[in-house]
């Protein structure tokens, strides 16, 4: 019902200096193999043959032509549809008339009857449509290369890049062609597909989410060190998404709102809370009735508490809480009347704690378990971002298959960029985890370094833990493993993370698909691997002859 | 000879290797020459001489293994030079899923032509090419001759100053080919300077103005045909048609002269000159067979 994870807000300054981190050091490391491989080829001419190469590309790019590239454009679009590629609407076109069949009644539940339909709708979408781009994309330029007609092109006046522009453009053009058509085709689905009883759950949400910190059961906010409480209690659930919150004790989990502005909100003073938290039983009580749970509005500067009517927590459900509507007299804790606007909101801060009331229970709560909802947008709305996003991911791929198909033929080019899509959305998390030597648990920080630190540790028995001290070996070590980490830390950056443009979650739970969490990083993805790979295409079609091998 | 030198290889070799740069054939060894603005060369050779790899050198497809190409003044590799060639590959390398109106609009653009002029040069091309019966079918339905047609005009489309032809006439019906003939003749009068590659010793007689013969990848022979055909030791007489007894006579005035007369006969016309002849007069006639005209037999003009 909720999300599986948390949207986190996309800081796109941050986003762009990483990028610009990663460029640089994939710039210096390939100018240093660029270096030494020319000097091997051909002695102390080779660099400046580099530079020469350099230098005639910016040219090159200068002397971009609009027209040209439209003209690759069209070419490429129109070889698509005379050669007939588009069969793939017939595969789409006869899913969905048996699909309706298989799905006709999953359950009886309206959310989960929805998410069913649009997260079929959309995965089938995305599955049908990146093969086809890919085969596409990867198969375009060699199979012009093997026909020789890229031999008339390229003794015209067009620029190498020029080529790999309007392929990419032409095979967009074609994907955006397709997926509109199937993302209507899906919309109807999904419409007509849904019984009347339950149109009104086709729907989005807009959520606030807030950032969550941990009060202990003794009521301590800070740790040893100071710092504030990240984590509840672990209940033994490896996930570790959700942190538990013990009954009836002094332990709360705290939200902390920003940019709550009166006209925001539904109703200028109508507030209205929406909570999934997660319940876990030490004892049986009562089942029936769901935990009890108390949210308490704070406004921190004034020292105002007002702790709202309880409520029972229904598991798996949405809990939405309209406080005007529950509370029509705000009191807080001393019994003297306070007003949302006047007394609560602050800046736009509004703090909000969840306490679990029934003793010896624990309620898990994590940051996006509890958000304040705005207006509501349309289901449209949101269905057409994803479909968006899933444009994007086929950006992405058009740009890996055609930039593979600049050096390797037609079946190298498919495997290479299947196997970095496979590596970009399954195995993520992996690399990170290999190349920063940091495990998702936080509690549990790895110290290793890297192959030298290991290659001493492994021997000697050396727990990661201990310091192997700071000599001038050891220092040596350290300088060696930074070097080949950071190698290893950027070629993690040349696969794309695909999970970015994953929005379907969104969608399938009735949220509106967030700009700043999901698209606005969907985009930058997208942007900073398309222009470094569209470099590496220029300059591969460039420093090759175009005779088939 | 002392015109402005168009293109020019220093020591052009080219080894071809595999994939893993293995030698596998030396396909040009040491080529040098110059060509002049305004002149139509012609390289000669048999089957895989190396004709098709100096073109591809020319033009940057491939990079010499050793030498220089200098083409317009600048290196093979400029983009920059292409405004001003014209390029007819071995095998008119085309997109088949184009029409010919498609296919000058496409190259067109990639000349960054505006659209009327597009328009018009495509229409004036294909008139030239006599492919306006066709313009709207797809090349892929083109035989091959017609594929050569529309080659030739893609070539065209940006009016060159150089034009590389591989094997102009290759595929093309005589009719075709003494067209082509008489379009290169035309272009040089133009000013313009043709590079062709070809091994129809007659049609690079017929148009070239020198040649060059390739042979293993190696220049064999370089100069002026006039020059290199002309045998100093004959002279050919032509006169209208002489009674066998002036024949005699002449043959009398020979001998004393202290010549020997070698060869007295009528002229056969050749026959690609029967050819063209034929079909350009079942085009004025249609549907009569032509008859030639022959001793006994003189058409009414
Ligand atoms: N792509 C290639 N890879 C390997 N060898 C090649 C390649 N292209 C040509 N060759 C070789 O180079 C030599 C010269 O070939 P080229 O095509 O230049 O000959 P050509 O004179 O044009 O012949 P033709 O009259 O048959 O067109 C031949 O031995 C040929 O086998
Ligand atoms: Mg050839």
């Amino acid at each position: 019902m909720s999300l599986s994870f948390n949207p986190i807000p996309f800081d796109l300054a941050a986003g762009f200096a990483h990028w610009l981190i990663v460029m640089a050091i994939v710039l210096i490391l390939s100018g240093i193999s660029l270096t030494l491989m020319s000097l091997a080829a051909g002695g102390i001419t080779g660099p400046l043959q580099v530079a020469w190469h350099v230098k005639d590309g910016i040219a090159d790019l200068l002397g971009t032509s609009p027209r040209r590239v439209v003209a690759l454009t069209m070419l490429t679009f129109r070889e698509a549809f005379r050669r007939k590629t588009l069969w793939v609407f017939a595969v789409f076109g006869v899913l969905f008339l048996f699909a309706g069949w298989f799905m006709s009644d999953v359950t009886a539940d309206p959310a989960l009857q929805v998410k069913a339909y649009v997260s079929f709708v959309l995965r089938t979408i995305s599955w049908l449509i990146l093969p086809v781009v890919m085969l596409l994309a990867c198969w375009g330029l060699p199979e012009d290369i093997r026909a020789r007609s890229l031999h008339t092109v390229v003794t015209k006046p067009v620029r190498r890049h020029e080529i790999v522009l309007g392929r990419i453009l032409g095979f967009v053009l074609i994907g955006t062609f397709v997926l509109s058509v199937m993302g209507a085709v899906g919309y109807v689905w999904v419409i007509r597909q849904l019984p009347a009883s339950m149109q009104s759950h086709l729907t989005a949400r807009v959520p606030i989410y807030g950032d969550i910190r941990f009060v202990t059961r003794e009521g301590l906010e800070k740790n040893d060190e100071g710092k504030y409480i990240r984590d509840g209690i672990n209940v033994g659930d490896e996930s570790m998404f959700r942190s538990f919150v013990e009954g009836n004790s002094k332990a709360r989990a705290i939200w902390e709102f920003k940019d709550i502005h009166p006209e925001r909100l539904a109703e200028p003073g109508k507030l209205v809370l929406e909570s999934t938290f997660q319940s876990f039983r030490t004892h049986k009580g009562n089942m029936e009735a769901g935990l009890l749970c108390q949210l308490t509005l704070v406004n921190e500067a004034k020292n105002v508490r007002v702790p709202l009517k309880t409520f029972n927590v229904k598991e798996f459900h949405r809990n939405v809480y309209d406080v005007a509507e529950m509370n029509p007299v705000l009191t807080d804790v001393d019994g003297k009347p306070a007003n949302l606007e006047k007394d609560l909101l602050h800046d736009g801060k509004l703090r909000v704690e969840a306490a679990c009331l029934s003793g010896g229970q624990l309620l898990g709560m994590a940051r996006p378990d509890l958000f304040i909802r705005l207006p509501s947008r349309t289901f449209a709305a949101s269905y057409f971002k994803s479909i968006f996003s899933i444009g994007l991911m086929m950006v992405t791929v058009i740009v890996l298959g055609v930039v593979a198909g600049c050096f390797v033929k037609g079946p190298v080019a498919t495997l290479l960029t299947a196997f970095v899509v496979i590596v970009g959305r399954l195995s993520h998390t992996f690399m990170k985890e290999l190349t920063s030597g940091y495990y998702r648990d936080s509690n549990f920080q790895m110290q290793g370094r890297g192959i030298l630190d290991s290659l001493i540790r492994i021997p000697t028995h050396l727990t990661p833990g201990i310091e192997m001290g700071d000599g001038f070996i050891y220092r040596a070590i350290q300088a060696i493993d930074n070097v080949e980490l950071s190698g290893l830390w950027a070629i993690q950056h040349l696969f794309p993370d695909l999970r970015t443009f994953d929005t379907t979650e969104y969608v399938a739970n009735a949220f509106d698909v967030p700009w700043s969490a999901s698209l606005l990083p969907s985009l930058a993805v997208t942007v900073g691997y398309c222009i470094p790979w569209i470099i590496v295409g220029y300059f591969s079609l460039k420093i090759r002859e175009l005779e088939a091998k | 000879m002392a015109g402005e030198v168009v293109i020019q290889t220093r020591n052009l070799s080219k080894i071809y290797r595999d994939f893993w740069g293995r030698k596998k054939v030396r396909a040009l060894n040491s080529l040098t020459f110059d060509v002049t603005k305004g002149e139509v060369f012609g390289l000669l050779g048999p089957n895989g001489s190396g004709k098709t790899t100096t073109l591809k050198l020319l033009l940057g497809l491939l990079f010499p293994t050793e030498g220089e190409v200098n083409i317009l003044g600048k290196p093979a590799t400029d983009v920059a030079k292409n405004e001003k060639i014209g390029y007819l590959p071995e095998e008119s390398y085309l997109y088949r899923f184009l029409n010919a109106e498609e296919t000058l609009d496409f190259y067109g653009r990639l000349f960054n032509m505006s659209a009327e002029v597009r328009k018009e040069r495509s229409r004036k091309l294909i008139e030239r090419v006599g492919l306006t019966h066709a313009r709207r079918r797809q090349l892929k339905e083109y035989s091959k001759g017609m594929t050569r047609r529309i080659g030739l005009a893609q070539a065209l489309i940006n009016e060159p100053e150089l034009i590389l032809l591989d094997e102009p006439t290759s595929g093309l019906d005589p009719l075709g080919s003494r067209d082509m003939k008489d379009m290169i003749v035309k272009l040089k009068e133009e000013g313009k300077t043709v590079v062709m590659c070809s091994h129809l010793l007659a049609d690079v007689q017929d148009v070239c103005d020198r040649i060059a013969i390739l042979d293993g990848g190696e220049l064999k022979v370089l100069g002026r045909v006039q020059d290199l055909l002309k045998d100093q030791g004959v002279t050919q007489i032509k006169t209208s048609h002489l009674s066998d007894e002036v024949v005699k006579e002449v043959e009398a005035v020979l001998t004393r002269n202290g010549a020997k007369l070698l060869e007295v006969d009528h002229p056969t016309t050749n026959l690609e000159e029967l050819f063209v002849k034929t079909v350009r007069e079942s085009a004025a006639r249609p549907g009569q067979r032509y008859i030639p005209p022959t001793p006994g037999n003189t058409p009414a003009a």
